[in-house]
């Protein structure tokens, strides 16, 4: 618990004690350890404007707002004394629901927590009934817009918008003119983000159109917050978020062709966007499939899933897509993210798509001022909520009265695009100004100059005090699908890092997360009834339930099929190289010849590298400094560092369908590996260059292969235990098997052709290489015999490494996989061996000069049909989701 | 030239360049990926057309009634999976145009019917689709059309250009001519300082828009040299101006440009080009080209159309197809295709008179 203040310590920290002793404990202790708000912005804790006066005096205390009170008072002195630990929890929810938000400035994989701050934003009843006006308002006048600009074009004909603004827009999509019908609207989601006021006023700094981001994050907000203050969210009665969800999606199966049987799926740009996290969670959330551009393809003019059982159709596309990249045909030939043949099928009435494509170019700051007539013009109405002054220089009186007063503002990009970040005139030194007014004289239609704002400061806290900062909310008007818009009693609000008198931080009216700004949750009182709606859909019937199965996109069925696969690969060079290390010095020559194929072969080490027969030290140190993940793709190794790295890019793909330990184990065994190598390796990578450490060396990377090995059996474990045996499982278990089958027969045939058999250390390696050495001790003892070695490798269906046990576990699986095409699987099960069937008398008898023909054939059999049991599953069910799409002009 | 009264059945100079009919029309296109950003920079790099042999004889004063065949043919290396086509094939309604029996064959069968719409500018386009593995893929587009002559138009009597960049400025209130569109740079036909510098002496004070327009038509056509490999469909303007050659496309490009830079608006027009066969020769099939040229705007005529390639106003051999801000907006044919490795399309054009 934080010391009382003492009176006059700080002047910025008033202490309230003496003149608001009639409040209850907590709220006055809370007043007390709270900084006023910076003087000329609203202070939400107070609900009134800070004003440098009542700074000076403290005749007005500080006391809350009631329904700070009110929160405080619930939260009680306990619960305030408890601030901190609750702060933590929140980190650690963050944490474990892998929560993050990817930044691109850092390039390459820079996802960081997403930064959550413990109290709530909390808007009153009376600004809500104001806001919820003003947007809802707004959402129409955009949606009437679209249509306009997309139609009949009078706005742009009697000059209420700008045509050289709209046209020049790179987000004016052209494709876009009669791509919806004449009565739908255009638009299902649209964001404003609103500043309070110094007058307690919201005003409207921007809006988001094309693919609002914030949904899922402010989910994510409202889960882990509303669960730190359930008693104080219950009793302030904030209002609940599920009925708006319902109401959108029940709105767009309304409009969707489908009706109710709509499949709806949320196109994502994948896990490399900067809001993949929310994108994930919203799909959940939601219900829908979550999908990217190449899972989804246009046949005729209707939009499909490709999926492991076909072809199932798609009605409603929720987008994260933007609007450039949806379709390569028509818009950005070189967008990978889209899907050919869309804007065809969006045309043809056939997909609803929220929202549709075109709605980027409202989003120009340029825009701001034509508004009221707009609304005039389409609403007969005059504008509820004031957007922040904004002046577009495209017109030359507007820049010629606005030249002198550039240090007054903001200057902004009126298109995206053009690299320009918006930056404070005032904050520019002389030459820099100079600089920008002739950039602006040049080109005067590619900037706007926007007003500062100071925006309200709500508390956040931080180690034992609340402190003002400036909030900005995003809130988010949905569509019902009958014409009418519902706010969502919420919003995503960014509060920023700094305090506002901080120089240079107080005036960006974006707070952009890419800035450093933090989240807070945001939570409506309600005078009504709080919605007790859920987005549980309704009940399923038992016929229903009887068919019900999730379906796997192709994409994420190869993906699942090559994690299967990375994980054996990489448990394989493992103990391949375990193996190797412990045989090196003191093996017999058969030994050694065959670990050198082996690894020669699974590409360990490089093929120039002789054979540990002839040099074991130099195979030792080539074997050891190969082990990490390589960037150089021309080099002919795949080392053990390679493939955790592919099982992680797999997992990446997979992260919905994976469940947290499963991810984290994933992502861990890779970082781990990597980083003891390299404690081990000395220098890691550089390590060929230098002197070899000898056997310490190799004993310490034994170690490190040890705990990879163990982290890997975990992996294994998650696999079999924590997955739901669905196909996409099935999927994976086929990967597995297909590459167990394909190391160990290749292994065994070339045991055989070295005839390992035949000495101590070469049979206790074959018994390794099976991972069944304990086994056949406790079954077999001492005995050295070909029959009962094979019996156990190769026959035994117990035995999970049998060569039996994995291609009949392989048979299974395809069987129930593509249960629905029996031909198919018989054409690929049927080339497969059948090892339980085969004469093992026979196969462990030597020919008269002591080889093993008739095994070896075999065994050369059974690894060929393992291969191009793979490719066949390949073509068959992942439908070359690895071939790009390609344009093509005449 | 000042004083030059445009009329479209004007017959024009001899044209400089050789009647030879010996352009590829597939060249060496590659349909490569372009890998690059940025919009519209994938298309294929050769020129889609050829220098068109201009009219020597002198053209009827009645009604015109020509005949037009377009085929595109694509021999894929490697089957073809999956392919989306949109087409701007069909030819539009004009004035002076009137298009009958217009019929466009696809081979093989699209899986579907072949979806008409029109686009935001009027012109039409055609969207089909391939699901099922094919090696070839054939669209021809065959129809007749009747030309009347435009009606004549004297240059002195169009207002000075300063007017027309002037009514093109937005001013609140004031309401905007559609030709406002095409003021604005876009990806072939950018705002740059050097392509004004190219046309700014032409535009003198006070000078009549449409005089000022002929005669950068005229310097576009003595300074630029006919190409067809110097460039290909992804160079714009300026590099067109840096080069000095091209083809009818560069041509247009650069005078929409260089308008452009000035204030002025002007659009691209994409279409065919009656060409006469040497003397004594048999009309070629196919040897035709398509064609491109340029659209001005004035604001006592509208849209004035001329063809820098050959220097001329435009009058009854120049059949419209489609128009927009440049190329990209109305490539006769682009395609999204999964395999089909490379294959450059041979195309082929007729154009006769019936």
């Amino acid at each position: 618990m934080p010391e009382p203040p003492r009176k006059g310590h700080d002047a910025d920290m008033q202490s309230s004690w003496l003149a608001d002793d009639d409040l209850p404990d907590a709220a006055s202790q809370v007043a007390a350890a709270t900084r006023r708000a910076t003087p000329g912005h609203f202070d939400e804790w107070r609900s009134l404007t800070a004003s440098a006066a009542a700074l000076a005096g403290s005749s007005a205390g500080n006391t809350p707002a009631a329904h700070w009170r009110q929160f405080f008072t619930s939260l009680g002195t306990a619960g305030w004394s408890d601030m901190a630990a609750r702060a933590d929890r929140v980190q650690q929810r963050v944490r474990e629901d892998g929560a993050t938000y990817n930044v691109y400035a850092e390039g390459g994989d820079a996802s960081r927590p997403w930064p959550l701050e413990l109290l709530p934003f909390i808007v009153q009843p009376a600004e809500w009934a104001a806001i919820e006006l003003g947007v809802v308002q707004r959402a129409r006048l955009m949606a009437a817009t679209l249509t306009d600009i997309y139609g009949a074009q009078t706005l742009l004909r009697d000059a209420l918008l700008p045509a050289s603004l709209v046209f020049a827009h790179p987000h004016y999509l052209r494709p876009a003119h009669g791509l919806w019908p004449a009565l739908a609207t255009p638009l299902h989601i649209a964001a404003f983000d609103l500043a309070r006021k110094p007058d307690g006023g919201f005003c409207v700094l921007a809006q988001r159109l094309q693919a609002p981001s914030g949904l899922g994050y402010l989910l994510e907000n409202r889960l882990i917050i509303g669960r730190q203050f359930s008693d104080e969210f219950a009793s302030l009665r904030a209002q609940r978020l599920a009925a708006t969800f319902r109401s959108l999606l029940d709105g767009l199966m309304r409009a969707s062709p489908a009706g109710a049987h709509s499949r709806v799926v949320l196109l994502t740009p994948g896990p490399f966007n900067e809001t993949y996290f929310e994108q994930v969670f919203l799909a959940r959330y939601l219900g829908v499939t979550l999908v990217e551009g190449s899972d989804l393809t246009v046949r005729g003019k209707r939009l499909f899933l490709k999926s492991l059982h076909g072809l199932e159709p798609v009605h409603v596309v929720l987008r994260r897509v933007d609007d450039e990249f949806l379709d390569p045909l028509e818009l950005r030939p070189d967008s990978q993210l889209g899907v050919p043949g869309l804007l065809q099928a969006l045309r043809a009435g056939e997909v609803v798509m929220a929202n549709a494509p075109g709605a980027g170019v409202l989003e120009s700051p340029g825009l701001t001022a034509f508004w009221p007539g707009v609304a005039e013009r389409l609403l007969g109405e005059r504008l509820r909520l004031p957007a922040s002054t904004s002046w577009w220089c495209g017109e030359a009186a507007v820049w010629a009265s606005q030249r002198a007063k550039l240090a007054d503002f903001v200057v902004a990009p009126t298109f995206p695009g053009s690299g320009f970040k918006p930056c404070v005139a005032a904050h520019l030194p002389e030459a820099e100004r100079a600089a920008l007014l002739a950039r602006i004289d040049a080109q005067p239609a590619a900037f706007t100059l926007q007003a500062r704002v100071r925006p309200g400061e709500t508390p956040v806290w931080r180690d034992g005090s609340l402190q003002p900062r400036a909030a900005v909310l995003r809130v988010f008007a949905l569509a019902d699908g009958a014409g009418g818009w519902r706010v969502l009693p919420g919003a995503l609000t960014r509060v920023a890092g700094r305090p506002s008198a901080h120089p240079g931080s107080a005036f960006d009216p974006w707070l952009s997360m890419q800035n450093g700004s933090a989240s807070v949750d945001t939570w409506v009182i309600t005078r009504g009834e709080v919605d007790e709606t859920s987005m549980l859909p309704k009940p399923l019937t038992a016929g229903e339930l009887s068919s019900w199965q999730r379906s796997v996109s192709s994409r994420a069925a190869e993906a699942l099929f090559w994690l299967g696969r990375y994980t054996e690969r990489a448990e394989n060079a493992i103990r391949l190289t375990r193996l190797t290390l412990e045989s090196l010095h003191g093996g017999s020559k058969p030994v050694l010849h065959l670990l050198g194929e082996l690894a020669h072969f699974h590409g360990l080490v490089d093929s120039a590298v002789p054979s540990p027969a002839r040099a074991p030290r130099l195979f030792e140190r080539a074997l050891v400094h190969g082990l990490p993940a390589s960037d150089d793709a021309s080099r002919y190794v795949t080392s053990v560092g390679d493939s955790l790295r592919c099982l992680r890019q797999c997992a990446q793909v997979l992260r919905e369908r994976l469940s947290p330990e499963h991810w984290k184990l994933i992502n861990e065994v890779d970082d781990h590996f990597e980083q003891h190598l390299a404690n081990v390796l000395g220098d890691g990578k550089a390590g060929s260059d230098m002197p070899a450490r000898g056997e310490g060396e190799a004993a310490d990377v034994l170690g490190v292969l040890a705990r990879s090995a163990t982290h890997l059996a975990a992996i294994t474990g998650a696999q079999t235990d924590r997955m739901m045996r669905d196909d996409g499982w099935r999927l994976l278990s086929v990967g597995r098997q297909v590459e167990r089958l394909a190391m160990l027969s290749h292994a065994l045939a070339l045991g055989f052709e070295h005839r390992l058999h035949e000495s101590d250390d070469g049979f206790l390696l074959l018994l390794g290489l099976f991972d069944s050495v304990i086994t056949y001790r406790a079954r077999f003892q001492a005995r050295r015999e070909a029959l009962p070695l094979l019996h156990l490798l190769v026959m035994d269906t117990d035995n999970p490494r049998s060569l039996a046990w994995v291609a009949r576990t392989m048979r299974d699986r395809l069987r129930k996989l593509a249960r629905d095409d029996a031909p198919w699987v018989a054409s690929v099960t049927d080339p497969l061996s059948m090892p339980e069937s085969w004469p093992l008398a026979d196969l462990a008898r030597a020919d008269d000069d002591g080889r093993h023909s008739a095994l070896i054939y075999a065994l050369q059999q059974c690894n060929a049909a393992a291969r191009s049991l793979s490719d066949e599953v390949g073509r068959h069910l992942f439908a070359h989701v690895d071939s790009p799409d390609r344009t093509v002009w005449q | 030239m000042s004083d030059w009264v445009l009329r479209a059945a004007a017959p024009s100079q001899s044209p400089s360049q050789s009647p030879s009919q010996s352009q590829s029309q597939s060249g060496s296109q590659s349909q490569s990926q372009s890998q690059s950003p940025g919009p519209l920079q994938s298309p294929p790099d050769i020129p889609l057309t050829a220098a068109p042999t201009p009219p020597r004889i002198p053209l009827p004063r009645g009604p015109r009634q020509l005949a037009v065949r377009h085929e595109t043919r694509y021999d894929y290396d490697r089957p073809v999976e999956v392919a989306h086509h949109s087409a701007w094939l069909r030819p539009r309604d004009t004035e002076v145009q009137q298009v009958q029996r217009w019929a466009l064959k696809i081979e093989p069968q699209p899986d579907d019917a072949v979806q008409a719409s029109q686009d935001v500018f009027g012109n039409w386009r055609h969207g089909f689709s391939h699901a099922r593995v094919h090696d070839t893929l054939t669209v021809t587009s065959v129809f007749q059309v009747q030309l009347a002559a435009p009606p004549p138009l004297d240059a002195a009597l169009s207002p000075p250009w300063e007017e027309a960049a002037q009514a093109l400025r937005y001013r609140a209130g004031v309401t905007q001519p559609d030709a406002v569109e095409f003021v604005l740079a876009s990806h072939f036909a950018p705002c740059d300082a050097r392509l004004a510098a190219f046309a700014q002496d032409l535009f003198t004070p006070q000078r009549p828009l449409l005089q000022a327009a002929l005669a950068l038509m005229s310097r576009i056509y003595q300074r630029m040299e006919f190409n067809s490999q110097a460039t290909d469909v992804a160079t714009n303007a300026l590099q067109a101006l840096e080069k000095g050659q091209g083809v009818c496309q560069d041509f247009a490009h650069l005078m929409i440009g260089a308008m452009r830079s000035l204030g002025l608006a002007a659009r691209y027009v994409s279409g065919y080009l009656l060409t006469e066969p040497p003397a004594g020769q048999p009309r070629l099939i196919g040897a035709d080209a398509t064609h491109a040229w340029v659209e001005v705007w004035c604001p006592l005529y509208g849209w004035v159309a001329l063809d820098p390639t050959n220097d001329i106003a435009v009058g009854q051999d120049h059949v419209t197809l489609a128009w927009g801000r440049d190329y990209a907006d109305v490539a006769p044919l682009r395609g999204v295709i999964r395999g089909g490795g490379t294959a450059p399309p041979e195309v082929g054009v007729t154009v006769e008179p019936v």
